[in-house]
């Protein structure tokens, strides 16, 4: 039985955000535009959706006199993409049940 | 990368694997301070050996007056590195805490050696912090080159035991070497060949 991917994560970008930050504490956009080569505006528009989602904790604030975008994976973030790595897991081994 | 929602498991599982191997590269990359603190610690445990042992300089321990100055470079790098950190990483404070406790203890350690005297045999409970400090941070990077000097740092630590205080130090030296400076040098240029 194939478990249904959450639609929040189930896209290339939003789970390239959610991939990196699940592994770090927090992360500067600059960092999350590096790493997914994704144009800032599409970055933003996709951080907001995982915000909305309640997946990612986002801070505005400024250093050194620029703007700072901090993201943070949420704890309802984290329980998502361990559900979504389970799902995956279904259609990967189609024989195997968690 | 573009917004795309029709890709199969096996790619997103394939993302997965590449965005959290790309976080790994970017942390925990300290060798800077691993060289600074390491040459720093070789340069004055030699150095105490041929002004004490033999060249029978009275005040041979001041060669130590060094970590002075290297601490006041190791607290600018930190602050420069501050300043243009762009991710913040568990495994990041968790090496910064672990080597604030490690810097504590060879401060308390040094403070007990001069009230003990500088002939007292205690420099292999330096060699043995120096294995502690770089096992542990070689498991947090999962670098094995580290995990294997800190190893070898105890078991000269044990050897160093059967010997007086001069050689102490060359055992100390030897354990630097080792467990930090050789396995720096390796992180770097893995992180120099990652980030290409």
């Amino acid at each position: 039985m194939f478990k249904e991917l959450d639609p929040i994560l189930h896209s290339q970008l939003r789970l390239a955000i959610i991939s990196l930050l699940i592994s770090v504490k927090e992360a500067e956009f600059t960092f999350l535009r590096e790493k997914t080569k994704a144009t800032a505006g599409n970055l933003s528009v996709q951080i907001n959706k995982l915000k909305e989602a309640g997946y990612l904790d986002v801070v505005k604030k400024f250093h050194n006199n620029y703007p700072q975008t901090i993201c943070k994976i949420s704890p309802k973030g984290i329980e998502a993409f361990d559900k979504y790595v389970t799902a995956l897991k279904t259609y990967m081994h189609p024989g195997q049940q968690s | 990368m573009t917004e795309q929602e029709n890709f199969s498991p096996e790619e997103s599982l394939q993302l997965i694997q590449t965005m959290i191997a790309k976080t790994r590269k970017d942390l925990g990359n300290n060798s800077t301070h691993f060289l600074l603190w390491g040459w720093v610690t070789f340069v004055a445990c030699t150095g105490q050996f041929i002004l004490k042992h033999l060249m029978n300089y009275e005040k041979h321990y001041l060669v130590w007056l060094l970590v002075f100055p290297a601490s006041l470079a190791s607290i600018y790098l930190g602050i420069t590195e501050n300043k243009k950190k762009v991710v913040s990483s568990y495994v990041g404070d968790s090496m910064k805490h672990l080597w604030l406790g490690m810097g504590i203890s060879y401060f308390v350690l040094s403070i007990i050696l001069s009230q003990l005297g500088w002939n007292t045999n205690i420099f292999p409970f330096f060699i043995l912090l120096y294995g502690l400090g770089t096992f542990v941070s070689g498991m947090f990077l999962q670098f094995k080159p580290m995990v294997l000097g800190g190893s070898v740092a105890w078991i000269l630590a044990i050897m160093a035991g059967n010997f007086n205080y001069d050689y102490q130090m060359l055992f100390g030296a030897v354990a630097i070497l080792i467990s930090y400076i050789i396995p720096a040098y390796i992180l770097r240029s893995k992180n120099k060949i990652a980030t290409k």
